[in-house]
């Protein structure tokens, strides 16, 4: 089994009018369902605005029906969104050319039974403008690289496992050696030692500067690979935040911006750690006196407090916690 | 171009798969075996002919000519009735089975425009149709071309207004598909469409039965709004069998009017859907 990428992530056009270091912006995203018979509506996603940075691997995270499934479907406008907006490295996602730079992996995934594997990633590389010789040269690098032998390559997929799927369904994602990889439950159906080497690509794919947006109910495997998270509920974000800084551990993570330097120096003291990034500054506190403490002396210099974020010590209790609230 | 060839192939892959394909191909070779079988034309003396059906030979010869032409445009007839109804139920469903959820989000993802992806399939049902269309009359023109010497290129005309009455169809399948995605449906409203069509196309007659204005405009109305299969049918009879001084276009424009309208439609709505 190979275990690494041969092919490098591929540059996103990028109009000039945009702040290239976000490979997904969605700006008010937000799907209302209505029956068109009874009236019903339903508001799956309601007003989610998230930014995530080119290069990083971003969890989406939530309970059933909290709309995560709605919101990666608006990203790729196969649901049209109520309102609101979404860009793929700044182009309009509703722009088929913005999904150029696009690998995807959908969750409940039905690839035609009559391909062959070769079959779907020839088909599935030519939609994605593939000419014939890239395609003869790519399929059996991938093939090797998720993990399935060449043997399997002229076999029809409705003889394949779900494990074999999902690789197979990998390898589809990576044919165009895109520069952001949106994946459903990757996993899904995969053996440990299969998680793991599903794992080992993306974190080689991370390093070669490929962005990685991972919607999984998986909360170890995100947590091992997400720099950055976002919980929905009720198709609202419930938090988003740094993986480091959500399992930093149990206390309050204070961020604020412009805080004079002997300041920063003073509820450093106070705090079990913290961090100045450019005009920005983080702190972490044990006790909620401390973090009291420290919000006082913020507003008594006029500082802006960005966010106050309870900490625990595992993604898990982080999301149950956001969820419960 | 490089994407409506893998749509297009894809369609090709999963009729073959589906055993649509090849269903048809076999349906076609027994009807080609079954003229074979039943019909024998035999040139006598040069300028006469005995055709015999099922080993029954009629009561006077004809002129040769003149028979093999009206044999042709009978078995035209047939050959574009069958080969349509044929071809509209082995591929229904190859516009629905595309939209069922799990597949259709993956094709959406790429960078294609949902215009560019129904059009790419619908081009890939109509190439499948028409080359067993192309088989199925290329065989049995072959088959009397040899039995009678008289080779009627005109006979050739079937392949086109089959094929064009079948894309007409086929509109209503996609937009029939894109809105329900029901396959039964689909086939149930295009076969209706083709019952439908002899008995709108007496219009003559309607107009002597109905006592009102009214009634007789509707009855105008359905049959200019629908699509004429029963009049490029007789078209095709009357091209095939040289009877014709002219050809009447209203039957082929107001039917390919009919498609684009329906074709609009699909697009229309399923750029709207989500899925």
């Amino acid at each position: 089994m190979g275990n690494t990428v041969s092919a490098t992530a591929s540059q996103a056009e990028a109009p000039a009018t945009f702040a290239p270091e976000f490979a997904i912006e969605s700006e008010g995203l937000t799907k209302v369902f209505r029956s068109r018979w009874t009236g019903v509506s339903v508001r799956a996603v309601d007003g989610v605005s998230i930014a995530v940075r080119r290069g990083t691997t971003f969890g989406l995270l939530g309970p059933n029906g909290a709309g995560k499934t709605t919101f990666v479907k608006m990203l790729l406008s196969a649901v049209h969104p109520t309102a609101g907006r979404a860009r793929f490295f700044g182009r309009d996602t509703f722009d088929p050319p913005s999904r150029r730079p696009i690998g995807y992996l959908p969750e409940n995934h039905r690839f035609p039974t009559y391909f062959t594997g070769t079959g779907m990633l020839e088909f599935y590389g030519a939609l994605s403008g593939m000419d014939s010789a890239s395609l003869s040269k790519r399929i059996p690098e991938l093939m090797e690289l998720v993990g399935l032998e060449q043997r399997w390559a002229r076999v029809r997929v409705g003889k394949y496992s779900k494990g074999m799927l999902q690789r197979l369904g990998l390898a589809q994602a990576l044919m165009h050696s895109p520069a952001l990889l949106i994946l459903d439950e990757p996993t899904d159906g995969v053996d440990p030692v299969g998680r793991l080497h599903i794992r080992g690509i993306l974190k080689n794919l991370e390093q070669q500067g490929v962005t990685i947006f991972l919607n999984s109910h998986q909360l170890m495997e995100v947590e091992a690979t997400c720099d950055e998270v976002a919980i929905l509920h009720k198709g609202r974000v419930a938090l988003t935040g740094r993986v480091k800084d959500l399992t930093a551990g149990k206390g309050y993570r204070v961020t604020a911006v412009d805080v004079p330097e002997p300041l920063v120096t003073e509820l450093g003291a106070s705090a079990s750690a913290y961090s100045v990034h450019e005009n920005e500054a983080e702190f972490q506190f044990a006790a909620r006196e401390a973090m009291n403490d420290a919000l006082d002396k913020l507003r008594a210099t006029h500082c802006q407090v960005e966010s106050v974020i309870p900490t625990t010590s595992t993604l898990e209790e982080v999301f149950v916690k956001a969820v419960q609230q | 171009m490089r994407v409506t060839l893998a749509l297009v192939i894809d369609t090709f892959r999963e009729a073959l798969a589906r055993w649509i394909f090849i269903g048809m191909f076999a349906l076609s070779t027994l009807m080609i075996l079954f003229f074979l079988f039943i019909m024998r034309i035999d040139i006598v003396e040069g300028g006469t002919a005995a055709i015999s059906l099922f080993g029954q030979t009629g009561p006077r010869t004809q002129d040769v000519a003149r028979l093999v032409n009206n044999v042709y445009g009978g078995i035209a007839t047939f050959l574009y009735t069958w080969g349509m109804a044929g071809a509209v139920f082995a591929s229904a469903g190859l516009i629905p089975r595309v939209l069922e959820p799990g597949r259709i989000e993956l094709i959406l993802s790429k960078p294609v425009s949902r215009a560019h992806i129904l059009l790419g399939r619908f081009l890939g049902n109509v190439l499948v149709v028409t080359g067993n269309i192309c088989y199925l009359i290329l065989g049995v023109w072959i088959i009397f071309g040899n039995k009678t010497g008289i080779w009627a290129p005109r006979f050739l005309a079937a392949i086109a207004t089959t094929v064009f009455t079948f894309s007409v169809l086929l509109t209503v399948v996609v937009i029939l598909g894109v809105l329900v995605e029901s396959t039964a449906l689909s086939t149930m409203v295009t076969m209706a469409l083709m019952i439908i069509s002899p008995i709108l196309a007496q219009t003559a007659l309607a107009e002597r039965l109905l006592s009102s204005e009214t009634s007789r405009n509707i009855w105008r109305g359905l049959y200019y709004m629908f699509p004429k299969v029963y009049d490029i049918g007789n078209l095709t009879l009357n091209t095939v069998r040289g009877a014709g001084a002219s050809i009447e276009w209203m039957p082929l424009w107001s039917s390919a009017l009919f498609g684009v309208v329906m074709l609009t439609g699909a697009l229309a709505i399923f750029s709207r859907r989500n899925f």
